[in-house]
């Protein structure tokens, strides 16, 4: 018999996406062994990230105050605007160091099938945001996938009124020689997208 | 290509087969419902991951048993490769060498295989869902990258129909979000049904001419339905600017019935015989006939297109065909050189396509030996 208090911790673990009952057991075997504070730090981690993580107010990524640090960061470029599906996403696009804008995070895309629509994404508090701004160009970086085609298209429809530059993230092959190794329907979207040298 | 080993186990009623197959000519011969198909369907299946006959993976694994597995020694570009797949649980598994293979598409880079069973032979006079798949199978054949393209307009559709169910309700501006998202899906999808309606409809008419027996010329083809312009001229952009108005046109009564009424899932193939259409005017055997020369056409442009043959899959065609037609198709068979398994009741009927080299099977309840049946059926 194992104690009550190792199943209830077995039993949230293995609620963890990707976790199964094997792992949950593993981990919790682990976070009774752990030496010194683990267990406590791990504990107050979670608590903490739960009371003192939000969204930001302005362009909904996650912040621990008021607006996060893109938003209060004054080196960053106000002009132009980079809309994202998620927060993961965001961050992929920090990792290249490249963008020097802001952005906005939707959460999510439109998918009727998921019962996804307009009013359960960040899509009025970005038209809101727009209202009195710098930005100049808007960005749609959403995934190139049939949900993220339709919500760009749809944010196409909004904002091409107001008379901003609005771009699309162009799609394409991995870099680094990967021809080899992309799939068919990305490659030959590549090749009929081709242009002169 | 060429196969050149095949192991299966427990797959549908075959426990345990393995064979050193033809490079010409493998012929299962064996009484009704003893595992024939089940052999052809392995092979077709390894090389598609599709099952032959529509139903659930499920259905592939043995009965009491918990996985089945087929795999295939192949000698692709003058490389031996194992490539394999394993059904359990309601999924698939594919393996290229022992390793585990990313996606469909890394493992669809060299097997092709072409399958021709008695279903095909009544897809003239059946109805447009059989003939679009039909078509589909070849486009896929030929054009790998439509696997993913077709399922990206089937969910862009499923999506937009979902809109259509939702009804007035729905912001115009999102409704046409999703219309400009299928629109574009469905023109590449045209697109490649109608490059290879291009390389394939002058193969299978002129083959259907050669097959003999009538004189009125065949014609194959594509026109999707309530699409203005000229679809064999226009780029893709045109086609999905096409199809756009087609939607905005017909969006009235396709939010009254829920579903969207104009694409490439509601197309149809088009067979004529002397200009008359053949679903209404043919008879058995010219329905027959338009089917072989159709199918041996895509062999031919198939071998065209990738420099090879693709691996051909005959299940107990002869049976149905009269015997001039079924004559003509085993010589072909023969002189193809193509590496062909064929299944029949009836060994006399398909004599014309074995030579020196023709490996015989017998099947009998699940258990495949080689050589002729001892008592033939
Ligand atoms: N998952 C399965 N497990 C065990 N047996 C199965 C399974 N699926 C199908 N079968 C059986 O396999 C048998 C043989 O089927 P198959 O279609 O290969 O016959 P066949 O030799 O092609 O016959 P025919 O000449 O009538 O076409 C059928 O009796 C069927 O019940
Ligand atoms: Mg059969
Ligand atoms: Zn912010």
């Amino acid at each position: 018999m194992t104690p009550d208090p190792l199943n209830r911790l077995v039993a949230q673990l293995a609620k963890l996406p990707g976790i199964g009952e094997k792992t949950a057991q593993r981990l919790a075997f682990h976070i009774l062994r752990a030496p010194g504070e683990f267990a406590v730090d791990l504990s107050q981690a979670i608590r903490e990230v739960k009371e003192k993580v939000h969204l930001c107010t302005r362009c909904f990524s996650l912040t621990d105050s008021e607006l996060c640090g893109f938003c209060r960061d004054s080196r960053r470029e106000e002009r132009a605007l980079c809309v994202v599906e998620t927060f993961a996403d965001l961050m992929a696009l920090e990792r290249t160091r490249e963008f020097k804008g802001r952005y906005h995070v939707l959460h999510g895309v439109l998918s009727p099938l998921e019962g996804v629509g307009p009013e359960q994404l960040r899509i009025k508090e970005l038209l809101e945001r727009l209202n009195d701004s710098r930005v100049e160009e808007i960005i749609l970086a959403t995934n190139p996938d049939v949900e993220g085609e339709a919500t760009a298209l749809y944010l196409t429809r909004l904002l091409k009124p107001m008379g901003l530059r609005l771009t699309r993230i162009a799609q394409g092959l991995p870099m680094g020689g990967d021809l080899e190794f992309a799939d068919q329907a990305t490659l030959a979207k590549a090749l009929s997208a081709r242009r002169d040298l | 290509m060429r196969l050149l080993g095949l192991q299966l186990q427990d797959f549908r009623n075959l426990s345990q087969v393995q064979l050193l197959p033809s490079p010409h000519a493998t012929i299962a011969v064996g009484q009704n419902g003893q595992g024939k198909t089940n052999l052809l369907e392995a092979l077709y299946f390894l090389a598609t991951l599709k099952p032959l006959r529509a139903g659930r993976l499920s259905e592939l694994v043995k009965w009491g048993a918990s996985n089945a597995r087929v795999t295939g020694r192949f000698l692709l570009k003058g490389a031996e490769r194992e490539i394999s797949v394993e059904v359990g649980g309601g999924t698939r598994q594919a393996f290229v060498d022992g390793k585990k293979a990313a996606s469909l598409e890394d493992y669809f880079g060299g097997v092709s295989v072409v399958a021709f069973t008695p279903d095909d032979l009544e897809v003239i006079k059946g109805g447009p869902d059989a003939r679009r798949s039909f078509l589909d199978r070849a486009v896929f054949n030929r054009f790998p990258a439509f696997l993913r393209e077709s399922r990206e307009y089937a969910r862009a559709l499923k999506n937009r129909n979902r809109l259509l169910r939702e009804g007035a309700a729905v912001e115009p501006a999102y409704l046409e979000a999703y219309d400009e998202t299928l629109a574009k899906a469905g023109a590449r999808l045209y697109a490649r049904r109608r490059a290879l309606m291009a390389e394939l409809a002058p193969r299978a008419q002129a083959t259907f001419a050669s097959i003999g027996r009538t004189v009125d010329p065949a014609v194959y083809g594509y026109h999707p339905a309530h699409l203005s312009g000229d679809f064999s001229q226009a780029d893709e952009a045109a086609l999905a600017g096409a199809l756009r108005e087609a939607l905005t046109a017909r969006l009235r009564r396709d939010l009254d019935r829920g579903f969207t009424s104009v694409g490439p899932h509601a197309d149809d193939v088009t067979v004529t015989l002397g200009g008359r259409s053949a679903r209404a005017y043919a008879s058995q055997g010219q329905q027959r006939a338009l089917v072989l020369g159709w199918k041996i056409a895509e062999i031919e442009n198939l071998e065209g297109a990738m420099g090879f043959l693709p691996l051909l899959l005959l299940d107990d065609v002869s049976s149905e065909l009269d015997p001039e037609r079924n004559a003509y198709l085993m010589n072909y068979l023969a002189k193809s050189g193509a590496q062909v398994f064929l299944t029949t009741t009836d060994a006399s009927l398909v004599h014309a396509a074995a030579a020196q080299d023709t490996l015989w099977l017998s099947v009998s309840t699940g258990q495949v030996r080689e050589g002729l049946p001892d008592v033939p059926a």
